[in-house]
This record gives C-alpha cells, structure tokens and sequence, in this order.
C-alpha cells in the first residue's frame, strides 16, 4: 500500500527525508546545543541506522524530523522540498511515522482504539471494526503479529513494540523512523529486523537508531554516527568496520577484561525457599522455587522475559506478596516484609521498568538521588535536609557514570534520555556497597562503555562480598558476571548450573526446552 | 405507612438525586480528561444564584441557560490556568469555591430578605404532576445524560481522545490530537453541567437561594465520580443512593421520637456517611487516569 507501488515518481535512492544544518536548544536546560548542525539524509528503499552512545541526541532528532520537537536552526525537506513540522500531526501528513523509544501507546485502550485515536474520522464515530480489519492485513502483510483486541498494559514488551510499528504502519508513511525498536525485544530482533528489510525492499525510507554497534552493522546499509549532538560522518555498512565505528562514537577506547576469582564466602546471603507466589496480568505465578545466594556470589537468571524473573525480583524486594514459602536475607526471615525493611537489610533494586519504578520523574536529579537515603545523616539532620552535602553526594553520583545532567536542582528526571536515567539509577543503587543486589536488565539502554562499566563496577562489588540476583536477556551479560545462571520456564526453576563451565549453547537449548514447555 | 408515603420518598430522591447526578457526570467528563475541579461546590452556589437572577428575568427556561453558561465560564477560567497556563488544580478549584463563596453573600444582601431570596413562584420551573405528586422534568435529563456520556466516552473516537489526553497526553499528541485544547473542552462542558445542577436547586427544587443551598453535594458529587472509577453510570446509582438516604433522613428526623433523643443535624449527617460508605464498599478499588492533574508540556 506504499504510495510508490502505486505509480508514484519516487525511485530507490532518492532522498526522502533531509535535515540540513539541524541545531536543537533547550534554553533553561542546557547551555550548549543538543543537536549541532546535523545534516542527514534518508533514501528510499535503504536502511539508515543512527548509532550513539546513551545522550548522543538520537531521540532529539528523530522527535524533530518527525515534528514532535520543533527546530531551534536548520532545515527539514520532504523530496526535496522544505517543510515546516508543527506537530507529529504535520509528520504524518508528510508520509513521516515514527516508533517512540518509549512507546506512545495508551495503555487501558486496545490496539484499535489506539489506532482509531489517530484516525482522521468523525468525533462520533467509532472505527473500530474496519480498524481490526486492517490491523489483520497488515499484519500479514509486514509478518508483523499482532491482536488488535488486546488492551496494551496485557502485551508483552515485544508484542507492545509490534502494536506501536503496526499503529505508525496504518497511516501509510514513505518514511519510517524508529527509536530503538529492539531495546525491548533483544530476543525477538530478528524477527522485526526481517520485516524492516522486507518493508526496504518495498521502497520505504528508513531511520534505524540504535546504540548497538553490531546490531547497526548488521541492519543498515548506511551509518550516520552521533555523539554529543555532532555528526561524527556518514558511513557505507560494507565499508566500514567496528573498530571505526566505536572510534566515531566514544573516542578513543579500550575494552576492560572481566577477571572472575572464585567465590570466597560460604556464608548464604539470600536463601529463597519452596516459594509460590500469585501473578497480575496473565504473567505467570511463581511455584516452587528454592535458591540461594552466597556473599559474594552473583546468581544469573537467563532467558526470555515473562517467565517469572521479574516477579522474583519483586517477591525479593518486597514488592509482591508471598503465598507460601520464605525468603531469608542476612539469615533472618523477611518473607512478606515491608520494601524499606528490606532496603534497611542492605538490599538495593535495580528496577525493570527504570521510569516508572526506577525515578520519580517529576522530581529533580538530586531529590531523586537521595530519594532512598534523605532521612538519614549526613544528608538530613533534625529532619531538615542538608543541601550542600546532598548537592556534594549526587555530583559524585553523577560523575560516577558520567550521567549527562544539567542542574541537579532544576532539571526534572523527565528529560533525561533513557540511558541517563538507567545510569543514575545504577549508581545510586551501587555507592553504599549493599549487601545484595537486585538487577533487573541492569544494562537495558546503556552503550558499550557504560556496559563496560557496570560489569566492572559489578565486579568490584562481588569481590567486595555483595550477592547478586541477576536477571538479563543479554546471554553475554550473563554469561560474562554469573558464577550460576539460572533459568526459569513459566513460573518454575528449570535449572541452575555452574556459570564457569557453563556453554552457550548449553543456555540456549534450557531456555529453549524451558520455553518451549509453554 | 401507606403506598403513598413510599412514593413520596421515592419521588424525593429523584429530586434530590439531579444534582448530584448531573454534576457527578459532567466531572466524569472532566476527569477522564486528566482535569480534577475541586470547585465544583463554588460552580453549584454560584450558578443558583445566578440561575435565579436569570429566571426572575427571563422565566425558567432562561434560567437553566443563565447556570449552565455560568458554569462554562468558571470552567473555561478554571482549564485555561490548569492547561495552557501550567496552573495547580487543586489550588483553581480551591479559588472558585473561595470567589463563589464571596459573590453569593455578597448578592444576597441587596436582594431584599438578607441572607434569603426566595425565587418569585412565577419564574420557577413547572413541573409535570403525576398521581404520585410532581415531578421535575430535569429528573429525566439526569438519567440520561449519564447515559449519553457513557456512550460517548466508551463508544465514540471523542471518547477515545477525552480518556487519551487523561491518560497518556503524550501518546494523545503523536496521535495528532491537541491535548490541551481536549483537556479544556472537557472540563468546561463539565462544569457547565455543574452549572445547570446548580441553577436546577434554586429555580426549581429548592425555590430559594441562601449560602448554605449547595449543602456539601459539589463534594458528594466530587466523592460520587471518584468512587464510580469514572464510569457515568455508577455516577447515577451513587447519585440516586445519596437522594433516597438524604429523604429517609429527612424524614427519619421529623419523627417525634426521634426528634427528642437526636438532634436534627445529626441525622441530616447521614445520607453524607451512608453513600460514602456504600459507594467506597460497592465499587472498591478504582483506577484513575494516570495523568490525572498533570500540566501537558510537548517538549
Ligand atoms: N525535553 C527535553 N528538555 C531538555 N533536555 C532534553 C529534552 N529531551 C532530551 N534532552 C537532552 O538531550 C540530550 C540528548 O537526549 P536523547 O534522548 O536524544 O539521547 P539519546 O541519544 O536518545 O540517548 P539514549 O540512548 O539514552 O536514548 C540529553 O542530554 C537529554 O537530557
Ligand atoms: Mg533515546
């Protein structure tokens, strides 16, 4: 249903989408320019991948050349011809769709009242039926599956990603952007990948973000690196290599090696026994589960998301109620106790969904930095707040992972890009050297340096003495900092095994058998 | 006790069942849309008032228009400082019912009798007489609008992009709808609901105006629309259990007996308590719009 395949003029190679001299402000925000002069180009029938580390701007010029932001400087050209985009609305009308980072999906709608919201129809009607229609061509047409009767908060990550590319689909656009579309799907990219080329072929122009540098080389055929808001060049993907690309996109570089002595303690830290525990929206309930964790030890759960790691880790952390069973921490029973019990235990969280339960996102950095801590000295005394050395403690924080934050006082969490966010998050859960860690996909939206410096960081906590429960999709993850790895199937343990002599396909295949169960 | 008696209870709770109703449902409206107007008790004394200065100069008819507009302008007031204006709900809501408060004690010391003015008979609403006794025709506006709004907020794409704005502005702007500009539609067209409830209790339920005529129900209404989880219909149960128990009540504290053991006040309390409680007991946990008095800011 692309307009070209019916007679249109536009041909393989030609420029669809231009940005010339792109300059993005935040007056207030920051003092120096988000975007700077950033001139790109999107052709029809390629995929363009834009690679940068976390806070590079990807998702500040895919929102302005889909005219969700407006430009402070610069130009945007539709076929050639200049454009002004108002609004995501203008974006649209021009044949531009875009796939938000973090989905633009209204959660209690289903998919079709999702799409139907964006139809240009009567207030008073209600298309329902003849969206549902469409959503099911389209869905075969692109391979891309999806219920259009499902409300969204009961969709997987995955399936939530496909409904949001479905919605952009259904407008019929020449150009698509998407904003790490495979950040929530690591296990299913693929899949969407396939599609993506397929749709190439069909003539579509097409802006792929990502900070995967692997993942860019794989998908595009051509390669525009960000960093800091600056155009580090345009590549051809057969012409270039990793080594370049990782030059254009932090500088000069070198990887760390990860070094694993032996657990020292035989003390058990965490110890989680004949645990069940009832489930929410269809995931499955926890049944049956005993473990433990060593001082010192890192625990890895490995495979596909929606199998019970995530309400493990919520059980662990006193978020979700326990049926029956128990949860010992430090050797003292903490099964259903309050979460700020457990934190005061020496537990920290490092919380799937990072926006939602990770940061309060209206507050500021700093009150979010101390969220945890501010009734105690020295960062409050006789309930009054002591500013400089809170001012003092986040400026550490933030330096540690080099988060990129303007005024810790004035700059509300909301803006920080998403990787930012995951960063200040990992080290505010990581400077007291707790106990035990929670880490749910700790390194989700983070680039390959950061990463680097999480496991690292992570390692030094181990042999420190602190436990982890690792939970990630990312098998090298798991495979690089896990000295047992763990699998879950619907709710059950399949297996734990020892993560020195552990092979990867050994993983793949008891996730593999584990899943397929289902 | 005759059959007659449980009509007349019956009959008064419909009456006492309007205002709450229809302006529990026009604030469903408005919250969908993300909006919580604290001021609706303002909107309801103000509008009586000036529905009954608008009926004394045009008929009832007239009257009902004066309120409604009234009430569409506070919420037009009231959504410019909370949308465009990045203004705090709670403190709009807090200032009508403080200004409302202001003009009706004002007004009501020039209009003859201070403190009361009773509405001239012949500009009161006619209602229609039925073998059981009279009836307001705004009863039947009250049962269905609930009705209608139900409908449009559940079946229409208006409805899609009311509940979309409330829920995920965000998503609501990518769509292509203009969040704010929905936000202000929805709590004016609600408050103006709240303004013809208002104009209803002086020109025709109550026939008079003084300070006290809204009597808490902007904060029944309020405490209604919370409980029902947004949902219209339950607005009109909830509205309808709050009109019998105020009649019981009524009614309970007339009787001789009772009248010398607890004082009217107390029992008068009760319609308050008891729909609270059953409303809260009923319906249970509900879940509101997520961004629920949120200021919409694109970048
Ligand atoms: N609305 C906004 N107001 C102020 N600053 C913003 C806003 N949106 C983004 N920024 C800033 O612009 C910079 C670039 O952010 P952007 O979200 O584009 O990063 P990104 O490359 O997408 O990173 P990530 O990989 O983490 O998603 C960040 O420093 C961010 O804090
Ligand atoms: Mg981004």
């Amino acid at each position: 249903m692309v307009r070209r395949e019916s007679g249109s003029n536009t041909r393989v190679g030609d420029v669809l989408l231009e940005g010339k001299g792109i300059c993005k402000d935040f007056p207030g925000v920051w003092k120096h320019l988000i975007l700077n002069h950033i001139d790109i180009d999107i052709r029809a029938g390629e995929i363009h991948t834009l690679l940068g580390e976390n806070g590079a701007g990807k998702t500040v010029i895919a929102n302005c050349l889909s005219g969700f932001y407006s430009i402070t400087d610069g130009q945007i050209l539709v076929k050639g011809k200049p454009v002004t985009l108002r609004s995501p609305k203008d974006g649209i009308q021009h044949g531009i769709g875009m796939v938000h980072q973090e989905l633009a999906l209204v959660k209690p709608f289903t998919v079709a009242q999702n799409i139907a919201l964006g139809l240009s129809v009567s207030d008073f009607s209600y298309p329902i039926q003849e969206v549902r229609e469409r959503v099911k061509a389209l869905s075969d047409k692109y391979k891309l599956y999806v219920d259009p009767d499902s409300r969204v908060e009961d969709l997987s990550a995955g399936e939530q990603q496909r409904a949001e590319i479905v919605k952009v689909l259904y407008h019929e656009p020449e150009i698509l952007i998407l904003d790490e579309p495979t950040s929530l799907i690591s296990t299913d990219a693929e899949h969407l990948i396939t599609a993506l080329e397929h749709m190439a072929g069909m003539g579509y122009a097409i802006l792929f973000i990502t900070h995967k540098i692997e993942e860019a080389l794989q998908v595009g055929d051509r390669i525009t690196v960000l960093r800091l808001g600056k155009n580090m060049g345009t590549k051809d993907s057969s012409r270039t290599d990793k080594n370049e690309l990782v030059r254009l996109m932090f500088g000069e570089h070198t990887p760390v090696h990860l070094e694993r002595k032996p657990v020292k303690s035989d003390s058990i830290f965490l110890e989680v026994k004949d645990l069940d525990a009832p489930s929410t929206n269809g995931e499955p309930s926890l049944r049956d589960i005993s473990f433990t964790i060593r001082e010192g030890e890192i625990l890895g759960f490995a495979g596909i998301s929606g199998n019970g790691q995530s309400e493990l880790a919520e059980v662990v952390a006193g978020l979700r109620k326990v049926a029956v069973g128990h949860v010992y921490i430090g050797g003292e029973d903490f099964t259903n106790r309050s979460p700020g019990e457990i934190i005061w235990a020496g537990v920290a969280h490092i919380p799937e969904k990072r926006r939602e339960m990770g940061v309060i996102e209206p507050m500021t950095v700093a009150e979010n930095v101390v969220l945890k801590d501010v009734h105690v000295a020295p960062f409050s005394k006789n309930s009054f707040l002591n500013i400089p050395q809170i001012t003092q403690h986040t400026e550490d924080i933030v330096a540690k992972f080099g988060a990129l934050v303007s005024d810790l006082w004035k700059t509300e969490t909301r803006i920080l890009s998403g990787g930012n966010i995951q960063r200040l998050i990992l080290s505010r859960e990581t400077w007291r050297k707790p106990k035990l860690i929670i880490a749910v996909y700790p390194t989700q939206g983070l680039d390959a340096k950061a990463i680097e410096f999480t496991w690292q960081l992570f390692m030094e906590l181990r042999e420190h003495g602190t436990a982890f429960l690792l939970v990630s999709e990312d098998l090298d993850e798991i495979m690089a900092l896990s000295d047992r790895i763990a699998v879950m199937s619907r709710g059950e343990l399949v297996n734990i095994i020892d993560g020195a002599q552990a092979k990867r396909e050994e993983i793949g295949l008891m996730i593999a058998t584990g899943s397929s169960r289902q | 006790m005759n059959i007659n008696f449980f009509w007349g209870i019956f009959i008064g709770s419909l009456h006492a069942m309007v205002p709450i109703t229809i302006t529990g449902t026009g604030e469903t409206i408005g919250e969908s849309a993300g909006l919580f107007n604290i001021g609706l008790e303002g909107i309801l004394l103000l509008s009586a008032m000036t529905g009954a200065l608008g009926a004394e100069a045009g008929g009832a008819l007239v009257g009902l228009i004066v309120g409604a507009a009234t009430g569409f302008t506070i919420g037009l007031v009231f959504g410019l400082i909370c949308t465009y204006f990045r203004g705090v709900q709670l403190i709009g809501g807090v200032g009508i019912n403080l200004f409302s408060a202001g003009m009706v004690a004002f007004w009501l010391i020039h209009l003859g009798v201070p403190g009361h003015h009773a509405v001239a008979e012949e500009s009161r609403m006619v209602d229609i007489s039925t073998p059981y006794g009279s009836l307001s025709p705004l009863i039947f506006v009250a049962i269905a609008l609930p009705i209608i709004v139900y409908f449009i907020l559940f079946r229409t794409r208006l409805g899609l992009k009311i509940r979309a704005v409330g829920e995920n502005p965000q998503a609501a702007d990518v769509a292509g709808i203009k969040v704010n500009l929905t936000r202000l539609f929805s709590t004016a067209v609600g408050a103006s609901l709240t303004g013809l409830a208002g104009a209803y209790i002086s020109i025709d339920w109550i026939g008079s105006v003084t300070k006290e005529i809204s009597a808490g129900r902007g904060f029944i209404a309020l405490a209604t629309v919370v409980f029902s989880g947004l949902n219209p219909l339950l607005v009109l149960l909830g509205g309808f259990i709050f009109g019998f128990f105020d009649n019981l009540a009524v009614w309970i504290a007339t009787m001789p007996a009772v009248q010398k053991v607890v004082p009217w006040q107390f029992v008068a309390m009760a319609p308050y308590v008891v729909t609270l409680l059953i409303v809260a007991g009923v319906i249970g946990r509900v879940r509101f719009p997520a961004a629920m008095g949120i200021p919409y800011e694109r970048e």
